[in-house]
């Protein structure tokens, strides 16, 4: 049975996906029972994965026992275990949490939400364990046609961001397609491993500069790096809850896990540092992103859109902790994965919490839910010290090392960029938080206020505990992080 | 016009076109055509490395489509008025 | 430089159809144009792909002759048939254009029942108008 925990991880997701409509037409709530069933089932094998890889070492696992070139393999290293796991446990708390929420806001259609939301866990995990160029580009299309229907079954708006964002994803998919093609042109193999091999020798080729130029475009769209962002800001605000709670965490960081394996798997990282000046590249993409992001997210009065604007800023941090380039800076860009997967969901959960409550985003709506809703807002504030990067919750951890890379680096505007960003975090969440306090001075007068102030009362269990779940995890993260970064990180460190 | 600048900048180390000896001709395809018939028993070699040796790029085109159909259904079904 | 025209002039006819795609994507203010413009993209890129796998002239099909009826097809001459890889990929990629299409057909149906037009500008007014 562990042997085959590799494609296990593929096929649960996708057998229920088949079976959940059928049995959500028959009951509604089997759709659920099985979608949370198939997914816990799945978190159990990504952990038993990512144990075996730590115990053995990387798994590589041949589909139809074809050796590759010739066939298609999967491969299990540190870098992709982690993230399966990450994958798998947002993607089941989530679920666990989207019940209510699906309830208000798509009545009728759960049983097609939930399907598709089992096809886009399909699809980030294929993308995520694939050692095949092409059939990412597979995996990559299933999670986003997944993602482009679950986006526009949104609030009034959806149905055009979602249009903007098709147009805009299909574009970076198929510049990712070429790309690869025109690896397979000057190589003729399509595995991973092989054309790392095959490749070296032609390093100082136009065929491969503009290869990389489109796969790595192509994945910044996807991964909505400044100025390619303009799509997330508008079809994250306008999902239903539940998607923006599954895909914003999700999708940007797996297109950049696909990033760091073409960089570091497919070319070696020396390619870039000496030969064409893409970590400069990236490493002022990652300065714009940052600021860009901080400042709209300071212009913003509705709490999601700004949640938005911060994620963008977010991508920024990995992206320009990547292209710093040394061992320092990777390790924090990578364990920022794992951190700001965990913060963004917390965030995007309590956001949704909020909007199942009072059904309103207004940040000037948000008065005095601290004493309404107490557990809700304090898991929002663990979320929000983690992402200022207080100790010892992990954002800080992420942080320091971003930081200390970049002062190894020599890049001064990076770390101006990371402490600006910290204290516009600081000014942006104060504010939620000053708000949530504020209790009854306003009320006086305002009768209809009142009563509705009165209606709000706790979250339902089964969206709180998923999110005071995750905000624990931020805790726990921060405390174990040596343990992470000792045991996992390093060995995903590429070599220099 | 600077995507087809590019593209056509990368175009042009390419091998030309119909050289027998590139490598996408030559590094992993002779394997399939000359394997095809012993491995799979298909003398159709794009059917044996789309179901046999890449069957799961076709499951995945197959996931692919049935995304599309869940999601038109998801998208387009109407509200039934009670 | 004519005989390094010559040779790579496939590649070049299909990039012209990918721009003229791309154009139709980003320029174009319908939004069914914008569908037909992505589709045409797309298409070029597959054309591409198997413009490479042929090899020098006369070239067939990559099905293995002389195989029916049990026939052992003795020693395959690898240089009489087209390359298959590029097929088999570009059918992958064939399957998921058209299923992309579908979805982006679906939101422009769902735009249409709310808005009741199909024009980007017109759709930005009657949303700034509050329709």
């Amino acid at each position: 049975m562990s042997v085959e925990t590799p494609i296990l991880i593929i096929v649960i997701p996708l057998i229920s996906a088949v079976l959940t409509p059928l049995m959500g037409l028959w009951k509604k709530v089997l759709s659920y029972i099985c979608a949370i069933t198939a997914l816990s089932l799945c978190t159990l094998a990504s952990v038993n994965t990512l144990y075996r890889v730590l115990t053995d070492g990387s798994i590589h696992y041949r589909l139809g026992s074809w050796p590759p070139p010739f066939g298609i393999e999967l491969v299990v290293d540190h870098l992709n275990g982690m993230m399966l796991v990450i994958v798998s446990v947002i993607s089941l708390s989530v679920a666990v949490y989207s019940y209510r929420s699906i309830e208000q806001e798509l009545p009728g259609k759960a049983v097609y939400f939930y399907t598709l939301y089992l096809l886009q866990v399909t699809g980030f995990l294929g993308i995520l364990i694939t050692g095949d160029l092409f059939n990412l580009y597979v995996f990559l299309e299933i999670a986003s046609l997944a993602g482009y229907a679950l986006i526009a079954v949104g609030e009034d708006g959806a149905p055009v961001a979602c249009f903007r964002y098709i147009v805009m994803g299909t574009i970076g998919a198929c510049f990712y397609l070429l790309g690869v093609g025109y690896i397979y042109i000057s190589t003729g193999s399509l595995n991973m491993a092989d054309v790392h091999l095959l490749i070296q020798k032609l390093y100082d080729t136009k065929v491969i500069a503009t290869a990389i130029a489109f796969i790595l475009t192509g994945l910044a769209v996807k991964m909505a790096l400044f100025p390619l962002h303009v799509w997330l800001p508008d079809a994250y605000t306008k999902a239903p809850s539940a998607t923006s709670a599954l895909i914003a965490p999700l999708m940007t960081k797996v297109s950049i896990y696909v990033m760091i394996r073409i960089l570091f798997s497919v070319f070696e990282i020396s390619l870039f540092v000496e030969v064409f000046p893409l970590t400069k590249i990236m490493v002022w993409a990652g300065i714009a992103a940052i600021c860009g992001g901080a400042v709209m997210a300071l212009a913003q009065t509705d709490f999601k859109r700004m949640l938005c604007y911060i994620l963008v800023a977010e991508v920024g941090y990995m992206v320009g902790g990547l292209g710093l380039a040394n061992a320092v800076a990777i390790r924090g860009a990578i364990l920022h994965i794992l951190n700001d997967a965990v913060m963004t969901a917390g965030l995007f959960t309590v956001a949704g919490i909020i909007m199942h409550k009072i059904k309103s985003r207004r940040l000037a709506d948000f008065e005095g839910l601290f004493k309404r809703m107490p557990f809700t807002m304090s898991a929002f504030v663990v979320c929000a010290l983690s992402m200022i990067g207080v100790p010892p919750t992990c954002g800080f951890f992420s942080k320091w090392y971003l930081i200390q890379g970049a002062i190894l680096a020599g890049e001064w505007p990076f770390v101006a960029a990371l402490l600006g960003s910290s204290l516009i975090n600081v000014i942006l969440f104060f504010r939620i938080i000053e708000i949530g306090f504020v209790f009854k001075s306003s009320m006086q007068g305002h009768p209809h206020d009142k009563e509705r102030m009165d209606k709000i009362d706790e979250a339902p269990l089964s969206m709180l505990i998923p999110t005071v779940g995750i905000a624990t995890a931020i805790i726990l993260i921060g405390f174990y992080n040596q343990a992470i970064v000792k045991h996992i990180i390093d060995f995903a460190l590429p070599k220099f | 016009m600077i995507v087809g600048a590019l593209l056509i900048y990368g175009t042009m180390d390419m091998p030309g076109w119909g050289d027998p000896n590139s490598p996408a001709s030559t590094h992993v395809s002779p394997y399939y055509l000359r394997n095809s018939l012993k491995d799979t028993a298909t003398p159709n070699v794009v059917t044996s490395i789309l179901a046999d040796y890449r069957g799961y790029d076709t499951l995945g085109e197959t996931t692919v489509i049935f995304t599309a159909g869940m999601a038109c259904i998801l998208l387009l079904r109407k509200r039934r008025k009670k | 430089m004519f005989e390094f025209l010559l040779r790579h002039y496939n590649y070049w006819m299909f990039i012209g159809l990918m721009m003229i795609g791309f154009y139709a994507m980003m320029a174009k203010k319908n939004l069914i144009k914008k569908i037909i413009g992505m589709n045409i993209f797309q298409s070029a890129i597959i054309l591409f792909f198997i413009s490479t796998s042929v090899k020098g002239g006369g070239v067939s099909v990559p099905i293995l002759q002389y195989a029916h009826k049990g026939a052992k097809a003795g020693i395959v001459d690898v240089m009489q048939y087209a390359n298959p890889l590029p097929h088999v990929l570009m059918l992958t990629a064939i399957v998921v254009m058209v299923a992309t299409l579908g979805v982006a057909l679906a939101v422009a149906i769902m735009i249409y029942r709310r808005y009741d037009t199909l024009e980007e500008d017109e759709i930005r007014l009657r949303r700034k108008r509050g329709s």
